[in-house]
């Protein structure tokens, strides 16, 4: 706990260490870690639910839980794991961290709308957890309609308040960012010099500003619906429930780039440096993150062709969706691309990113089997779905999430931790998901349907194996908070470029000077500028 | 008596970034805002598409006058808006406080009408779950058009609301000689989200008020 | 911006005198027996009346491209929200 000093100058961690100057600061680093706190409780608190979620299906019939209890208990993991750590993890830890850091500047373009961020962060998600204690919610994380809204009588209104206002912390981070990006780089860093981490958290930022309105106004709907049992979404009265789902997804599904393109962000910078190579097809890297967002906002009707959509839609989402698709196979053509040749080491940060790419394929192959309305009209809303997203959320996002962590933290801390544990950590989690994860891919197929605590007996082996899993992924989860603790303590200090890494960040002090530099930095360089020992090719 | 130089805040290297990112800021701002009345715009539209004929009754039976000359006098304040900012980028204060009171005025007498609006519709059991009372066959989704008739022009009239106060402080800082030709950005973002509160009103006016007149 | 403030001036008024116009014609055409074409009428006044506003009053027209490409993509995600629903609900 001793204060690093830097010849005269301190971190920006030990600049002051009292309670209140975390709580007013307008430091984005400080703020990355408030949210990162933060976000690590919600994490548990949704993965108990989780965990509860498993214990129960271990047996066809529900034996720990009540049914009704049941239905609260996979609403509240849904809500949570969404909302209050997938959509802000990255973004708001590593992002609002990064950002200022990789481009040069001293702070992101509106420190007090950071701040403010994070507190409506806060505030959405004390609503959210109001809602779980004064009895949950059983909606599903979908809040579907009339049933949210007419029939329900669990505590509907405190959690889509809690969404409601944790939004508009979504769209402030992404706003900060984009203005930050556009208007304060460093003298000579010119947009294709940028980082791919900056351009996959503009990419995000576009959708966190031009998506989430729509979801705001859509609970106000909701909410509106609830307390006056009047509106647009029950058709007693001439409304229609299919309303409220179109408006839902067209946020829920850009919603769900916005949870992995950073992952695309985070993996690209780890395989670069530690494959030690130019990242392969730059240009097509950021020019995809861009056609994710943009494309992302055209495909959510994916999510209702059974709903009694028209056929005629359906085609048309199904074909878009199909082309949504092309640009993440092309990132992870040259992620791969960029491995050949190169001089790779696998410390954990690799590891994680590694395990991102191979997970995040499976889950995106299985997404275009969902995209085909034949088959989807056998798999939508069974365990094949949910086998589908969390191979792209948890294999995907979560994996990059741990590897930046692991790999930003001698930066974030100014400590190093031991990569042998991290590397436990790391294949223990790789093992642990697919363990938890394919098995429902299967039983998906075979027919089980998701959000349901009773099934057919055959069905149990798959069940046990997936809950089986669920134990050792809970493991690989909880392992890095010990050595990552521990380091903060005990670890080695970090120099600056630990990894040797290329970008800005590294240029600067670990921990960094509050104002992240002594001198703004000029650019000169490509990025990703590794020797490589490819014949450059442009 | 112009103030000093503008404030700088640290993170920005000159006041010329400052200002860019004001404006990109105020703008994104501006295109949530338009999203976010997009979801309104949306569910009228589907919900219309659905029942032409009872949303044609139920305009028929909006106050088509009052809102004719709110709709007037929201573009007035628009310009009376537009004048005050170019009063404040001229640098002179009285002006800008003049145009900014206009405006302020022209916003009240916008809720105030509107107000009148909603006691019309009160006395005429328009209001949905209060007292609503259509005698015809599609009672229901006529009460569906008042109930978005209520929620659109309420969310805008709070949207109008939070313009006024807004403006009224900016007023107060031109009072107080807060504004030069070399900054009076805070009067140049308000006037933009004035503006578009103004735009939303003329796509509500005519989809809400003129669907069957004749 | 170059223009003189007089200028200035003078095309404020003259928005607004154009913006009052069409509010008259898209309140007169209403009480005309058009069927679908009162709306269609009613929604191109409209979309004229937002680019008057958003090119001088916002000045749009002068600003710098990303500015107008902001806030192309608000009205753009409103075509597209509306524009690809009403996929579904016209051809049920």
């Amino acid at each position: 706990m001793s204060s690093v000093s830097l010849g005269h100058q301190e971190n920006y961690l030990a600049a002051d260490f009292r309670l209140w100057s975390w709580l007013t600061t307008l430091d984005h680093k400080r703020i990355a870690i408030l949210y990162t706190v933060s976000i690590t409780l919600l994490f548990f608190i949704g993965g108990s639910a989780a965990a509860l979620i498993r214990l129960d299906l271990l047996t066809p019939h529900s034996e720990l839980v009540s049914i009704e209890t049941y239905n609260k208990l996979f609403t509240m993991h849904g809500v949570i794991m969404v909302w209050f750590f997938l959509i802000p993890s990255i973004p708001a830890t590593l992002g609002n961290f990064l950002v200022p850091l990789m481009i040069g500047a001293r702070d992101l373009a509106f420190p007090r709308l950071n701040l403010l961020s994070w507190y409506l962060y806060v505030i959405g998600a004390l609503f959210a957890i109001e809602s779980l204690i004064a009895g949950g919610v059983d909606t599903g994380w979908t809040f579907y309609t009339p049933f949210s809204t007419l029939f329900s009588n669990t505590h509907v209104f405190a959690a889509v308040t809690g969404v409601f206002i944790a939004g508009f912390s979504s769209i402030l981070t992404g706003l900060n960012f984009i203005v930050t990006i556009h208007e304060m780089r460093a003298p000579g860093l010119t947009w294709f010099r940028l980082p791919l981490f900056i351009w996959a958290m503009y990419a995000t930022s576009l959708i966190l500003v031009l998506a989430t309105p729509v979801l705001a106004m859509t609970l106000v709907l909701v909410t509106v619906e609830h307390l006056f049992r009047i509106g647009v979404f029950d058709p007693a009265l001439g409304g229609d429930p299919l309303l409220f789902q179109h408006l839902f997804w067209f946020y829920s599904h850009p919603a769900v780039y916005i949870m992995i393109v950073p992952a695309m962000g985070v993996a690209s910078e780890i395989i670069g440096c530690f494959a030690r190579n130019r990242i392969f097809g730059y240009r097509f890297m950021a020019y995809a993150m861009l056609a994710i967002a943009a494309f992302g906002f055209l495909v959510w009707g994916h999510h209702m062709f059974v709903s009694g959509q028209s056929a005629y839609a359906g085609t048309v989402f199904s074909l878009l969706t199909f082309l949504v698709s092309v640009p993440s196979a092309i990132k992870v053509f040259n992620w791969t691309a960029t491995l050949y040749k190169g001089r790779i080491s696998l410390e954990a940060p690799m590891l994680y990113a590694l395990g991102f790419v191979g997970l995040f394929t499976i889950g995106g192959l299985t997404g275009l089997f969902l995209a085909s309305l034949g088959l989807d009209v056998q798999l939508h809303d069974t365990y094949f779905v949910v086998a589908h997203f969390h191979y792209i959320m948890v294999g995907g996002a979560v994996m990059a999430f741990f590897g930046g962590i692991h790999f930003w933290w001698p930066k974030i801390t100014g400590r190093m931790y031991s990569d042998r544990w991290a590397r436990i950590a790391a294949i223990v989690t790789f093992i642990g998901f697919n363990l938890t994860f394919f098995p429902q891919f299967i039983v998906g197929y075979l027919g089980m349907p998701r959000r349901y605590p009773e099934y057919p007996p055959e069905f149990q082996i798959w069940n046990v194996l997936s809950s089986s899993g669920a134990i050792v992924l809970a493991f690989g989860y909880v392992l890095p908070l010990f050595y990552l603790f521990w380091s903060l303590r005990h670890g080695p200090r970090a120099p600056s470029n630990p990894w040797n890494a290329k970008g800005l960040e590294w240029q600067t002090s670990s921990p960094p000077l509050p104002e992240n530099f002594l001198r703004t930095p000029v650019v000169t360089e490509e990025p990703y500028a590794y020797a490589t020992q490819r014949s450059s090719d442009g | 008596m112009a103030s000093a130089a503008p404030p700088l805040a640290p993170q920005f290297d000159d006041v010329e970034q400052q200002r860019d990112a004001s404006k990109l800021g105020i703008w994104i701002f501006l295109a949530t805002e338009i999203l976010f009345f997009g979801v309104l715009f949306a569910a009228y539209a589907i919900t219309r598409v659905n029942h032409p004929a009872a949303f044609a009754a139920g305009s028929r039976l909006t106050d088509v006058s009052l809102a004719s000359i709110n709709t007037a006098v929201l573009l007035t304040s628009s310009l009376t808006m537009a004048l005050g900012v170019h009063a404040a980028q001229s640098g002179t204060p009285r002006a800008t406080v003049g145009w900014l009171a206009a405006t302020v005025a022209l916003g009240t007498a916008f809720l105030v009408v509107k107000a009148m609006e909603y006691r019309v519709d009160y006395i005429e059991h328009l209001v949905p779950t209060v007292n609503f009372f259509y005698p015809g066959p599609q009672s229901g989704q006529v009460e569906l058009f008042f109930y978005l008739y209520f929620v659109v022009t309420g969310v805008h009239a709070l949207h109008v609301f939070i313009g006024v106060a807004v403006i009224s402080v900016i007023a107060y800082m031109a009072w107080n000689n807060t504004f030069s030709p070399e900054y009076f950005t805070p009067v140049d973002l308000t006037g933009l989200y004035w503006h578009l509160v103004d735009i939303i009103w003329l796509f509500v006016y005519p989809l809400l008020y003129l669907i069957s007149r004749s | 911006m170059t223009q003189h403030p007089a200028t200035k001036l003078r095309g404020y008024l003259v928005s607004w005198c154009v913006l009052l116009a069409l509010l008259l014609v898209t309140l007169g055409t209403a009480y005309l027996p058009l069927g679908w074409v009162n709306t269609a009428i009613n929604l191109m006044i409209s979309v004229t009346q937002a680019a008057i506003v958003l090119l001088f009053s916002m000045h749009l027209r002068s600003a710098h491209p990303t500015l107008r490409i902001v806030a192309a993509s608000g009205f753009f995600g409103i075509a597209i929200l509306i524009g690809l629903s009403l996929t579904d609900f016209l051809t049920r």
